[in-house]
């Protein structure tokens, strides 16, 4: 399995590929090697090492040993402005776009077209409208991308990479953002791009993503490489095994019985701005509540609404009494709190340390008058003990974490100010699979121990494995309630998309 | 970046870091030329002089410390300053006839200072959170408002404290306690809470928080607005504080006073460590700073090493070096 | 002197010209432009431009005048391309921020048939203006030297308050220390203190510091020389040294006036040299009498003998 691909066709090919940050190595002589036209899945779980080698392809970093080679000649690039210039682009997983440039202006950044000093706007334009038609989206050259919605802004970067005729295309988990009928298109691209000859590394922690679209899979585990096979010798259990190392039993945890307790947090006639109209429903104690929908029903707008950081009518009763919640603050005494689906944007202060973040939702557990520092510390061994944070040291950047250790920081900073009821959006968006068992593990101990969770999710096989009862949202209204037998993706899909409510009429 | 990656844990433990010391650094070699250039540098009067006069642009600067960190900038400190001295030195001569001349007058006038310094603070900070305009440009029109007003009520000249009540108020900048003179006593003290404050405090914590990413902060139920709203006043008072040590020095206040003590008191943050987008700051390293600037002018005055038009330019050139020393780590990464 | 005998004709020349003799039809508008008080002597000409002014707009029915204060050069042009464009200007009153960058402008607006009167700081270009004004800025140096010279027979040792660099404190400058030559007198330093009060105090703290022997200090200008007494009170070295400020700024000349032994004298530059400007300017349009030519207001020494003549308890400088 390891030895050296003798395949003469591959365009970008890594051989015994180290590299180490500081004194630690992250990646042990790994082998790789891309083949045109061809769609080479590099799966693992985070923090395998599968981001490095990405960077290390595509000029971000270099080998601390080993070496590259482009059609079979040595290269170093020593920056990723050299790497496109020999035609490898990399997609990043964080958008690497200019929030107050419009889209067409981001397409071409670095490499404007122009005529003598002046820009050529009228053939950029007509370009960036071309290469957004050709990916079916809506967004047009004009807009600027700060306006425009997270699915959008993938479509934008990818426009962007195939406007500089990539021979070799990196994607880091291009998928974590989309729908399934904005992944669908990109797909398309995909094939459209393998028929042109085109080389595609491609990771993603969608396993049956990867069973549909590649030709040739890759596994790293701990930095190095445990598996390498075409891909049709390799169904997604065996991806799933070799990824872990073990045997991955049930990825969802036995589904306690429906919650029959009293309801704790009870929602009536709830509108958000113009998002989200006259929304009721209902928590219990002890019940994992998920909400399902198409991205833009509302649904995290609605949580949002709740936990007061936007504008919101109606009523909201917290165990029997009415509350007005109009802060984060307001909402945390009323013993709720919200996990944002935007980890780095929202949930996490990416440039400071775990310490810090830990504590800043529940920073008046830690003070009177000053902070407490060594009860912060305590905390933060209980956090990592207790959540199974991975971290190189303790006093690392919690940017420099990977997804899903952030996401076990952010729950552990969410839980240190004891909620009797936790919104989680999103759970378990850009986490290897071996991290997502933990998490829904904890959301059902979570539940177990007389809790109650609100699960937002668009990943249908996470509602329906967590939840007792589901809230489908449709376009800013709740379109049905489902419990017990009708929660199946059939069900789900048909409320979403409206077309339970046109059966029944 | 650099490519090498080499292992040499030997040398990692005699590296200076130069990101928390640099600062520091900088001002001990400023300590040890200007020591070599003049003997008469470290001895008792010259050292209280260049403390003395750090004073106002420090427990302002240690204000603008808080306005940075959270995110915040404020360029009206300067004319704040010259107002305030105004109104104090208004109000401490129309009451000297009726009150007589003796404390109660200049406690009157310290809470006028406070209390104004406080009002402007709020008005800064209101039209920031509450107004939503940019920081820059509520505080760029503030600065030329209290310029304005300062120039109206001196009439285009000075005010001067009455020779009476000068004689009583100015102990408060000439003398001190145990031959440490008052304002370095209260910059010694604003500079330690403040880094008291900073470092272990919710309030300080928030700060840094709102600065380094605002959303965060407000999804971790911090009020921001509130927060912001707090530097602004701290701001404004310690601006207040500033002028009660200003004020018995020369005992007047004109439209030139206090002119670029914001720039000043801005560098001197930066210098110090401060991140000028906000999310990290540090008290201390603000001290240096402030310490740094008013050496380089002591220095140049106390030995002739280039002509005196180039002053300007040797300060520029000190205290871009002094945040070079710090950045280089960053490079590294 | 020849302020004096200007003073005079003026009186004469605006007793004879009277409300009686004002014109009829249109009033005539005076534009006056002088930089802004952003320093003592700055705030106590605009002290007397806005006296004078209001004093001559309540004899004279037919005088408007337009006056404006600029922060620098640049504010200064626009003021007078406005005054030219929206007040219909008769006449032009001008303190130039900066020669060279005024001296456009101002030619422009004398091309366009205006009166044009500078004052102070003469236009790079001759012949411009139909009326100069200034002060002396040599004559300031020289006096001070002279009395410097008067005052240490023998020689000593002294330390100078430099102005804002500008021409006007090179010649001050230049002036003072051809004076001085060849008298014995050393000068240990010179350093910027910027015609401000906060500057000097620091330079002369840091002098202090520096030498032990300093016989007298040549501050240049008043509001520097407050900083300066104030740094060497807190040194306690009042006995050791005497202080020769300028500008006569009202509190100096009191301290004077007190005997009061670390200021013995004061050297003119009156901020009150705009005031006969304006005065000079408005005789144009109610007398018969226009005047033109070059005005210099000498730099005169003020000594505790003639003081009184010299002291303006309302003026804010």
């Amino acid at each position: 399995m390891n030895a050296p691909a003798p395949d003469r066709r591959a365009v970008l090919e890594a051989r015994r590929v180290c590299r180490s940050f500081g004194p630690v190595e992250v990646l042990h002589e790994v082998d790789l090697a891309l083949v045109a036209g061809e769609v080479h899945a590099l799966i693992g779980e985070n923090g395998a090492g599968k981001s490095t080698l990405m960077k290390i392809l595509s000029g971000y970093l270099e080998p601390t040993r080993g070496e590259l080679l482009l059609d079979g000649k040595p290269v170093s690039f020593s920056s990723s402005a050299e790497a496109e210039d020999a035609g490898i682009v990399l997609i990043h997983q964080e958008f690497n776009l200019a929030e107050q440039l419009t889209v067409e202006e981001n397409i071409f950044l670095g490499r404007e077209t122009r005529r003598g000093v002046f820009l050529d706007r009228k053939a950029m334009k007509a370009e960036a409208a071309r290469l957004l038609a050709e990916l079916e989206t809506r967004v047009g050259p004009d807009a600027r991308v700060s306006g425009i919605s997270v699915s959008d802004k993938q479509m934008v970067e990818i426009a962007k990479a195939l406007s500089r005729n990539a021979r070799v295309l990196v994607m880091d988990e291009p998928t974590a953002v989309l729908t399934n009928r904005e992944a669908a298109v990109l797909f398309r691209q995909i094939e459209r791009l393998k028929a042109k000859g085109t080389a595609i590394l491609y990771t993603s922690h969608k396993l049956d993503e990867v069973a549909r679209i590649a030709d040739r899979i890759t596994v790293f585990r701990d930095g190095t490489r445990v598996a390498h096979a075409p891909a049709g010798e390799m169904d997604e259990d065996r991806m799933a095994q070799a990824m872990v190392g073990r045997e991955l039993s049930n990825l969802f945890p036995q589904k306690a019985p429906p919650a029959t307790g009293e309801p704790v947090l009870s929602v009536k006639g709830f509108s958000v701005g113009s998002v989200v109209a006259d929304a009721s429903f209902e928590l219990r104690r002890g019940e994992i509540l998920g909400f399902a929908g198409l991205v833009g029903a509302g649904r995290t707008e609605l949580m949002e609404g709740l936990i007061g950081i936007r504008e919101s009518r109606g009523t909201v009763e917290v165990a029997g009494r009415a509350v007005s919640i109009r802060s984060v603050r307001d909402a945390r005494r009323a013993g709720i709190a919200y996990l944002t689906e935007d980890r780095k944007g929202r949930g996490l202060l990416t440039a400071k340390g775990m310490r810090e973040n830990l504590t800043l939702l529940a920073l008046d557990r830690f003070a009177r008058l000053a902070i407490d520092t060594r009860a912060e510390e305590e905390a933060l061994t209980r956090a990592i003990e207790e959540f199974d944070v991975r971290a190189p040291t303790r006093q690392v950047r919690v940017g420099n974490l990977s997804g899903g250790n952030q996401q076990k920081l952010l729950l552990a900073k969410t839980m240190l100010a004891e909620p009797d009821i936790v919104i989680i959006d999103e759970p378990t968006r850009g986490i290897d699979i071996g991290t997502k068992q933990q998490i829904y593990g904890f959301i059902h101990r979570l539940a177990a121990s007389g809790r109650s969770v609100i699960v937002v999710s668009s990943e249908m096989a996470e509602i329906i494995g967590l939840s007792h009862r589901v809230v489908v949202m449709r376009a800013g209204r709740v379109a049905g309630v489902l419990e017990g037998g009708d929660i199946n993706e059939d069900t789900i899909v048909r409320h979403a998309m409206g077309l339970e409510g046109r059966e029944a009429a | 970046m650099t490519t090498d990656t080499a292992r040499t844990p030997a040398r990692a433990g005699l590296r200076i870091d130069f990101h928390v010391w640099g600062p520091v650094v900088a001002l001990l070699a400023l300590i040890a030329l200007g020591a070599w250039l003049n003997p008469n540098f470290l001895s008792y009067g010259n050292v209280t002089n260049v403390l003395a006069r750090s004073a106002f642009i420090g427990i302002i600067a240690v204000g603008m410390t808080f306005v940075i960190t959270s995110g915040g900038l404020d360029l009206s400190v300067g004319s704040m300053a010259a107002f305030i001295a105004g109104v104090m030195i208004l109000v401490m001569n129309a009451l000297a006839p009726s009150m007589g001349v003796g404390w109660g007058v200049i406690l009157v006038g310290m809470v006028v200072a406070l209390a104004v310094g406080l009002a402007a603070g709020l008005v800064n900070g209101l039209l920031v959170t509450q107004a939503r305009i940019e920081a820059f440009i509520v505080t760029l029109g503030t600065m030329g408002i209290f310029r304005s007003l300062i120039t109206w009520l001196a009439d285009g000249g000075t005010l001067s404290l009455g020779s009476a009540v000068r004689e009583v108020y100015r102990p408060v900048y000439y003398s001190g306690l145990f031959g440490i003179a008052w304002p370095i006593v209260v910059f010694a003290a604003v500079v330690v809470l403040g880094e008291i404050v900073m470092r272990k405090t919710p309030f300080g914590r928030h700060c840094a928080a709102i600065g380094s990413n605002e959303q965060v902060a407000r999804y971790s139920a911090v009020n921001v607005e509130r927060v912001r709203l707090a530097t602004y006043v701290l701001l404004g008072v310690l601006v207040g504080i500033a002028t009660i040590m200003y004020v018995p020095r020369l005992g007047s206040a004109s439209s030139s006073t206090g002119v670029l003590w914001e720039l000043e008191a801005i560098a001197a943050v930066i210098i110090g460590g401060t991140v000028l987008k906000g999310g990290f700051g540090r008290v201390w390293g603000t001290a240096v700073g402030v310490l740094i600037l008013s050496l380089i002018g002591n220095i140049l005055n106390l030995a002739d090493l280039v002509s005196p038009y180039l002053n300007g330019a040797i300060q520029g050139v000190i205290i871009i070096l002094a945040v070079v020393l710090q950045r280089q780590k960053k490079a590294e990464r | 002197m020849r302020l004096k005998a200007l003073a005079g004709a003026l009186a004469v020349g605006i007793a004879l010209a009277g409300p009686a003799t004002a014109q009829d039809g249109d009033a005539a508008v005076i534009g006056v432009s002088i930089p802004a008080a952003t320093h003592g002597w700055a705030g106590g000409l605009n002290f007397h431009a806005q006296q004078t002014i209001r004093e001559l707009e309540e004899r004279y029915d037919n005088l408007d005048f337009v006056l404006s204060t600029a922060s620098d050069p640049g504010q200064q042009v626009s003021d007078i391309e406005d005054m030219m464009a929206t007040r219909n200007i008769d006449a032009l009153v001008v303190l130039p921020f900066e020669s060279e960058p005024l001296t456009g402008p101002v030619q422009r607006v004398k091309e366009a048939g205006k009166w044009v009167t500078v004052v102070d700081r003469g236009l790079s270009q001759e012949n411009i203006e139909d009326l100069y004004v200034a002060g002396d800025n040599t004559a300031f140096g020289r006096v001070a030297g002279e009395f410097f010279r008067e005052r240490m027979q023998g020689g000593g040792k002294i330390v100078v308050l430099r102005g804002i660099p500008t021409t006007i404190d090179n010649e001050r400058v230049e002036a003072f220390q051809a004076a001085i030559e060849g008298s014995g007198i050393e000068i240990l330093g010179m350093e910027h203190g910027n015609w401000n009060r906060d500057d000097a105090f620091e330079v002369m703290q840091d002098f202090l510091s520096r030498h032990a022997e300093i016989d007298a200090v040549w501050a240049a200008d008043d509001d520097m020389a407050v900083g300066a007494l104030e740094a060497i009170n807190q040194a306690g070295r009042q006995d050791q040294m005497w202080v020769l400020g300028g500008a006569g700024m009202k509190e100096m000349v009191k301290r004077l006036m007190d005997g009061d032994t670390v200021v013995p004298a004061n050297v003119t530059y009156p901020p009150a040299m705009i005031s006969t400007a304006i005065e000079l300017t408005a005789l144009n349009y109610v007398s018969r009498a226009p005047v033109s030519g070059r005005f210099i207001i000498g730099s005169v020494l003020i000594t505790p003998e003639n003081a009184e003549s010299f002291y303006f308890p309302d003026s804010p400088f």
